[in-house]
């Protein structure tokens, strides 16, 4: 598929979803409601609803649902492995070791940014850990090293999650249960700004390292003699990628198959190419997770449902069906 | 069970979150009891020794030897039900949440679900007092392998705690202790009922925390309780016992009291005209002390009651 026509056609469904997510939420609402409360007028109830409620939470949608997927790209091409996500460095279970230490000792009573600061608090922790262990032999980080200590990293914040729900409450429990399973809905300007101060330029950066992350994941070696400074670029995309992974998980918890489908699904339709990859796969993340997201708010409407059961329920089918043609093709 | 044995942060906590919710109702938590009967009651030997026959919560018949002498109960409510009976002198043990001090000296079996069987068989229980339902399929049949009685308690509103509290009279041998708590609890409730007719309804929303809200539908005890004295669930219309709601629904509905469960914080934006009460924990648990429960629920909905209307001195039916 030509880049150009899918890239209009991903940033036509991203404005697409965004007015769809803004039009409609579990409280019915007509569009000149809607259009009034955009323009500062109506009913304060529908003002709140549609620029504190929805939009807020629709914009973070984008952001999170375009940083996972581009930081999945990012980390599929830097350790050349077609399972690697966002959470693969074991970012997921250090936010929730962080979020769980909050709710465990009743720290959210200290505010409502306890919660998002401890989780990115974890989130670092556990980049630092696993890239300390992966530089830990040399000079050069091995990606390989950089996998295992991920993954073995993942497994001690997991026991550790185990072990402080064990010895808390059934509340506690319940609600890091919650929080683990990821949401949008506790979007706040705030959080959309954060998140956008960070990601917006940290995704820029990445795509404009699109040429040697296109000789990376051919391989290092080969980077290198084609002029590539193979451990500049490695380093710098592997952290900021990790951040946005952070910054998304502190403000809506671990939300799954976004960051590991999206860059796979791009890839599938134009080829690996990082220059048209990762900002596609940017925008693919954004619409998808804004999508998600109005189907876990209407599904069941009022009742919302985990947004990471939609993603997997729409993602893996689309996701299987592209892999089956592409194998065909 | 506060015990989850998680695996994987997402995988493994998704998979026990189901009955994890239901725990919410059940769990652990603390009541303060006022009024309670004294614990130490020398009169317990005269209970006399023909055999006993409950039907208990499930349908099940159960059939003991005589009153019941050394009990096991797995559910803090109904560890409090024996406590009011006078019959607190026959536990031989407890679990991880009862943690009251009166309770502290007996040896703990773990949690209500799923306990320690090995803990149980030494404390040599002659009946187990044990939660109704499907959460723990395991504890029921065990205790049939070991030939350990057991009867099972429904504790999820105020039908079931009359229940519990007759159940539990039979079983114990002390029928009039349990016959004066519910007749008190009747008359209580009615009593409250009565005072609170004449105030205006108030339209409720009971907030668990978390994010999405969630928030308790019909169905729960909390509900009921609510709605008896002179609340409106606002959410009354879920088909859940307790389910998160999108964050629009509790900003569009007319909220005038929301009842803030445990310690997370309430987004107060999401209902700036209500007020907003900080319930603690203990009022969602069904137990002898519901009257106390639906009392303090009527005094956070309508502040001050006011004085019993004569007619209603005299207890219900």
């Amino acid at each position: 598929m030509n880049r150009w026509v899918l890239g209009a056609g991903l940033l036509l469904a991203t404005v697409v979803s965004v007015l769809l997510g803004v039009r409609l939420g579990s409280v019915p609402l007509t569009t000149a409601q809607v259009l009034e409360a955009l323009r500062g007028g109506g009913d304060p109830v529908v003002r709140d609803i549609v620029v504190q409620l929805r939009l807020p939470r629709v914009l973070l949608g984008v952001l999170v649902g375009g940083g996972l997927a581009i930081a999945g790209a990012t980390f599929q091409a830097l350790l050349r492995n077609p399972l690697a996500e966002p959470y693969i460095l074991g970012i997921s279970g250090g936010a929730s070791v962080g979020a769980v230490l909050v709710l465990a000792f009743g720290w959210m009573a200290a505010g409502s940014w306890a919660l998002p600061l401890a989780a990115f608090a974890g989130a670092l922790l556990a980049i630092v850990l696993v890239f300390r262990v992966a530089t830990a032999t040399g000079r050069a980080m091995d990606v390989r090293v950089l996998l295992l200590a991920g993954v073995v990293v993942a497994a001690f914040f997991s026991a550790c999650i185990a072990f402080i729900l064990s010895i808390s409450p059934a509340r506690t429990v319940q609600s890091a249960v919650l929080w683990i399973m990821g949401s949008l809905a506790g979007a706040t300007w705030r959080g959309v700004l954060l998140t956008a101060a960070y990601t917006t330029p940290a995704a820029v950066l990445l795509i404009g390292l699109a040429r040697p992350l296109n000789l990376l994941s051919i391989g290092e070696e080969t980077a290198h003699h084609l002029g590539a400074d193979v451990e500049k670029v490695k380093r710098t995309s592997l952290v900021v990628a990790a951040l946005i992974t952070a910054s998304g998980v502190a403000v809506a918890g671990v939300i799954g198959f976004v960051g590991l489908v999206v860059p796979h699904a791009v890839r599938l339709l134009i080829g690996s190419d990082h220059r048209a990859l990762l900002p596609l796969s940017f925008l693919a993340g954004a619409a998808f997770l804004t999508l998600a997201d109005l189907a876990a708010r209407l599904a069941l409407s009022p009742t919302e449902i985990p947004i990471g059961v939609i993603t997997a329920f729409i993602g893996v089918p689309f996701f299987l069906v592209l892999l089956r043609r592409s194998i065909a093709a | 069970m506060g015990r989850a044995r998680v695996t994987h942060p997402s995988a493994g906590l998704r998979r026990v979150l189901p009955f994890l919710l239901v725990l919410a109702v059940f769990g652990c938590g603390e009541s303060d009891r006022a009024g309670e009967s004294r614990a130490d009651d020398p009169s317990r030997g005269a209970a006399d020794q023909r055999p006993v026959e409950i039907v208990d919560a499930t349908g099940r018949t159960v059939l003991l030897d005589g009153p019941a002498t050394r009990i096991l109960s797995l559910v803090p409510s109904a560890t409090l039900t024996l406590r009011a009976i006078g019959a607190s002198d026959r536990l031989v043990g407890r679990t991880d949440y009862d943690d009251e001090p009166w309770a502290s000296g007996l040896p703990s079996v773990g949690g209500g679900l799923e306990p320690n069987l090995e803990a149980i068989v030494t404390l040599r229980p002659d009946l187990v007092v044990r939660f109704a339902g499907s959460q723990d399929r395991r504890t029921p049949q065990r205790l049939d392998d070991l030939g350990i009685p057991h009867v099972a308690v429904r504790p999820d509103g105020i039908a079931d705690v009359l229940e519990t509290v007759r159940m539990l009279g039979q079983a114990t041998g002390r029928r009039a202790e349990a016959d004066s708590l519910a007749t008190a609890i009747r008359s209580d409730l009615a009593r409250l009922e009565a005072r609170v007719a004449p105030l205006p309804r108030k339209s409720v929303a009971y907030v668990l925390g978390g994010t999405p809200p969630w928030v308790a539908g019909p169905g729960t005890y909390i509900h009921e309780l609510v709605t008896l004295v002179g609340g409106d669930n606002v959410f009354a219309d879920l088909d859940a016992l307790y389910a998160p709601v999108s964050p629009e629904e509790v900003r569009s509905r007319r909220i005038e009291v929301v009842l803030a469960s445990g310690v997370e914080a309430f987004d107060r934006s999401l209902a700036p005209e209500a007020r907003i009460e900080i319930v603690d924990e203990g009022l969602e648990i069904p137990g002898p002390d519901l009257a106390i429960s639906a009392h303090r629920l009527a005094e956070l909905l309508h502040g001050p009651l006011p004085p019993v209307p004569p007619d209603a001195e005299s207890p219900g039916p």
